[in-house]
């Protein structure tokens, strides 16, 4: 019984010291597991200046601009890749692969950097044209449904690159997100 | 009473330290020591490696900077990964460079041709040619002198090595004096060098055009001032082979690729003796260079003390490497080990052991010094710039170094690096014991018999793809059996026809002859078939009013006019449908149909979803596309200036 009534009270003080520890983000002695708040504050040590120019995975040359470079995040370099595979047969003027099909497709489908048409849409709206096809959300069934070529995932790093080479910019405002 | 209870618990202490330590590690620390990574900074490990962020979940953040992130996928990642472009992209130039020849690589194998046999190549150049190739393997320039740099795959995958004169002397007089087998002559027609009939050139022109010698060689067009290299990667670029080769070896050759070189790549066309002599004229009166041996100076016939200067010469600056002679033997451990360069990025010395009990040196970059001194640069402490430089401009990093330099653009750069920067060990053997990097275009298919010796003869697997072997130019057809109808193929190979609107034909046309096309179709129809595609459809189980309805679903339910052209309308994305039912089987439009993807993986074509009847309506459409024998359609192309 006293047994007992001596470990639940050790217990009781070194949770207290564990608690009391995690909340003032303070390492009592080195072999305390330091917690989660500590690390994201961390500053690299390895950083160096010379990696200034390696900072981004990917780039776009603006369309209507050569002269401008747009440095591209992990998403919307993957959407660059996916846009390259699907999409820029029909949505640009010019292909890896000769003559742009736009001509052929009518309605012409929009340039994918048309910011007057497409920042005017929300994620949610272009997500479902991707998705379900023109012909599901009463657009022409020229473009067709790429749900089960694309995930979801796909479909959203797509979206983000379109916004990223938008021109005008895109700004996500309360505005653009009605449909 | 009180001070006796104490004495007894403190007569307990040790044990009751013992139980709560165990306690507290089981508790709180052990669920937390699990996690390795978030466990690691508190033990004040230093992780420094290049940009890493210790203390965050590696794989959350990359462990290199942004740009290079995809060589942390390839550790793990042996196969190529549709999202690391740049990564697939380093090692294909890996291989094409040939850095396995010196160094040994994470999951490269050697191929059994690096570079060009030499044991008979005396026969082939001239001693004045070898000299000025060594010197500099790059010849073409534009109006203003420069070397044209027209992307890596145009240019000879020769890099430039430091040679003084005495070495190239050497070497030039050991390799003229390689001459084991005379050339074989064929033929009644012979041209010397120097004498070449215009118009036979003229014709040659003509015939090497229509041949689409272009497909696999690169020529050098001048328009607008601008100097371009135009044609395939496949081959060598040829702008000037005129002044390159022997006349005799250039007639041998075209009429017997494999009697000079047995690994090589070029089909073994079927020439008439007309066609084989006006082509000869056109490459060595046309695609000539009266300047290009102007440099090299006066070479007298060999002597004895050059050859075996060259001999040594050979082996010391690694020509070995890459190229075969006969009695000259590589060595395994020329160039540094490489296969476990990103792990040398940190603060640790990484000592390979391999199964042979050989330890393996490493180039490392050592994290406390701030700047590496090598010769007369200083370069940051960075294993990126450290490689990158290494590659571009190794004189700056060591006085006399056997790598010789490397030409080529920031990005390819930025890709080999990411593929090095991916390289965290000893060769991994994945389960199909297939190598990470698919080595030069070779097949592992092999039909029996007669189909099998022309398929060899004609060397199908250069541009086509069989069971994940093979080029990657034209289709795969590692189900052509599937999908294909066996008079359409037999047709095809007679008469080589390009089924995308916007591509010109870049098939060659072999003269087969229609018994020989059909040995070959025969061949190629038994063995390539996928299983996915359930056989036994017959045509004659779809009805007129089934096209009729497969019609309506084509135009407008589906649209599929938005991306395939029937005649003269439709789209340019995919094939044209106009004879689609003469060339494809009704069993592969209904499996493609309900899921291109799953025959050919990473296919641009939709997944639409069919209900089963829709899918029938539209084989039974596709089905009566057929173009009559008389080619009454008009040709895509007038179909497009039509549209204008």
């Amino acid at each position: 019984m006293k047994i007992l009534l001596v470990f639940s009270l050790a217990l009781v003080g070194l949770s207290s010291v564990a608690i009391v520890a995690s909340k003032r983000q303070v390492t009592p002695c080195w072999c305390w597991p330091g917690s989660l708040n500590i690390l994201e504050n961390h500053k690299p040590h390895g950083e160096g200046k010379e990696y200034a120019s390696f900072g981004s995975y990917g780039a776009e040359t603006d369309w209507s601009n050569p002269q401008i470079t747009i440095p591209l995040d992990y998403k919307q370099a993957q959407g660059k890749r996916m846009f390259y595979q699907q999409c820029v047969w029909c949505h640009a003027d010019a292909t890896p692969a000769g003559p742009s099909n736009r001509s052929n497709v009518s309605p012409d489908p929009p340039l994918m950097n048309d910011g007057a048409i497409l920042n005017g849409k929300s994620d949610a709206s272009l997500h479902r044209v991707i998705a379900l096809g023109g012909a599901a959300v009463g657009k022409s069934a020229m473009m067709p449904p790429y749900g089960m070529v694309l995930s979801d995932d796909e479909i959203d790093e797509l979206i983000a690159y379109v916004r990223v080479i938008a021109v005008p910019e895109y700004r996500k405002s309360p505005a653009s997100q009605k449909k | 009473m009180l001070k006796d209870q104490i004495r007894k618990a403190v007569s307990w202490l040790p044990h009751l330290m013992v139980i709560c330590g165990a306690m507290a590690f089981a508790f709180v620390l052990w669920p937390q020591k699990r996690n390795w990574p978030e466990w690691r900074p508190s033990m004040r490990i230093p992780a420094d490696f290049v940009e890493s962020r210790p203390g965050i979940l590696a794989w959350k953040e990359p462990i290199l900077p942004a740009q290079f992130a995809q060589g942390t996928c390839g550790a793990c990642h042996q196969e190529d990964l549709p999202q690391t472009p740049q990564l697939n992209h380093g090692r294909q130039l890996i291989v094409r460079y040939n850095c396995i020849a010196c160094h040994r690589l994470q999951g490269i194998d050697r191929p059994e041709m690096l570079a060009p046999d030499l044991t008979n190549i005396g026969v082939k150049v001239s001693r004045e040619w070898i000299y000025k190739w060594l010197k500099d393997p790059r010849s073409i320039s534009d109006a203003e002198g420069n070397q044209v740099v027209d992307g890596v795959y145009l240019e000879p995958r020769m890099p430039k090595f430091q040679l003084t004169d005495v070495e190239l002397r050497a070497i030039s007089a050991y390799l003229i004096t390689q001459r084991r087998k005379p050339i074989t002559r064929s033929g009644s027609y012979r041209t010397a060098a120097g004498h070449v009939n215009e118009k036979d050139a003229e014709d040659g022109k003509t015939r090497f055009n229509q041949m689409f010698c272009v497909t696999c060689h690169a020529l050098a067009v001048t328009r607008g001032g601008e100097t371009k290299l135009i044609g395939g990667d496949i081959g060598p670029e040829l702008t000037k082979v005129g002044s390159k080769v022997n006349p005799d070896w250039l007639s041998a050759w075209l009429s017997n690729p494999g009697g000079y070189l047995r690994h090589t790549g070029m089909p073994q066309y079927d020439w008439s003796q007309k066609d084989l002599h006006v082509v000869t004229q056109f490459i060595l009166g046309q695609l000539t260079d009266p300047d290009l041996l102007k440099d090299v100076p006066k070479l007298a016939p060999p002597t004895p003390a050059e050859v075996q200067a060259g001999e040594r010469v050979f082996r010391e600056k690694g020509c070995a490497q890459c190229h075969v002679i006969e009695g000259v033997e590589p060595s395994n451990k020329f160039g540094p080990d490489l296969s476990a360069l990103a792990m040398a990025g940190g603060p640790f010395v990484v000592d390979v052991k391999y199964k042979e009990g050989a330890s393996a040196s490493l180039h490392f970059v050592k994290s406390d010094t701030k700047e590496l001194e090598v010769g007369v640069s200083q370069i940051p402490h960075s294993m990126i710039t450290y490689i990158q430089r290494k590659i571009n401009d190794p004189a700056s990093l060591a006085s006399e170094p056997h790598m010789p330099r490397f030409h080529m653009s920031q990005s390819d750069l930025d890709d080999v690096t990411t593929a090095l920067l991916s390289m965290s060990g000893p060769p991994i053997k994945n389960a199909g014991n297939r190598s990470m990097v698919i080595e030069r275009t070779h097949a592992e298919f092999h039909p029996g018999g007669r189909a099998g010796e022309l398929f060899h003869r004609y060397k199908c697997y250069q541009c086509h793809r069989f069971d994940g072997f093979g080029g990657t130019l034209a289709p795969d057809l590692s189900y052509e059996g599937s999908r294909s109808q066996r008079d359409w193929i037999v047709d095809f190979l007679q008469n080589p026809q390009t089924l995308r609107p916007t591509l010109t034909v870049r098939m060659p046309n072999f003269n087969m002859s229609k018994e020989e096309a059909s040995v070959l179709a025969d061949g190629l129809i038994g063995p390539l078939r996928n299983t996915r595609v359930k056989e036994g459809i017959e045509a004659t189980e779809f009805s007129a009013e089934m096209a009729e309805r497969g019609k309506k679903l084509y135009e407008q339910k589906y649209a599929c006019q938005s991306c395939h052209t029937i005649g003269s309308t439709g789209g340019y994305v995919g094939p044209s449908l106009t004879n689609v039912g003469n060339w494809l089987r009704p069993e592969w439009m209904d499996a493609w149909l309900e899921n291109p993807q799953s025959l050919v993986p990473g296919v641009i074509e939709p997944r639409h979803s069919f209900s089963t009847d829709e899918k029938k309506d539209v084989t039974a459409y596709l089905l009566t596309l057929k173009q009559n024998p008389s080619g009454d359609f008009p040709s895509p192309l007038s179909a497009r200036e039509g549209q204008r």
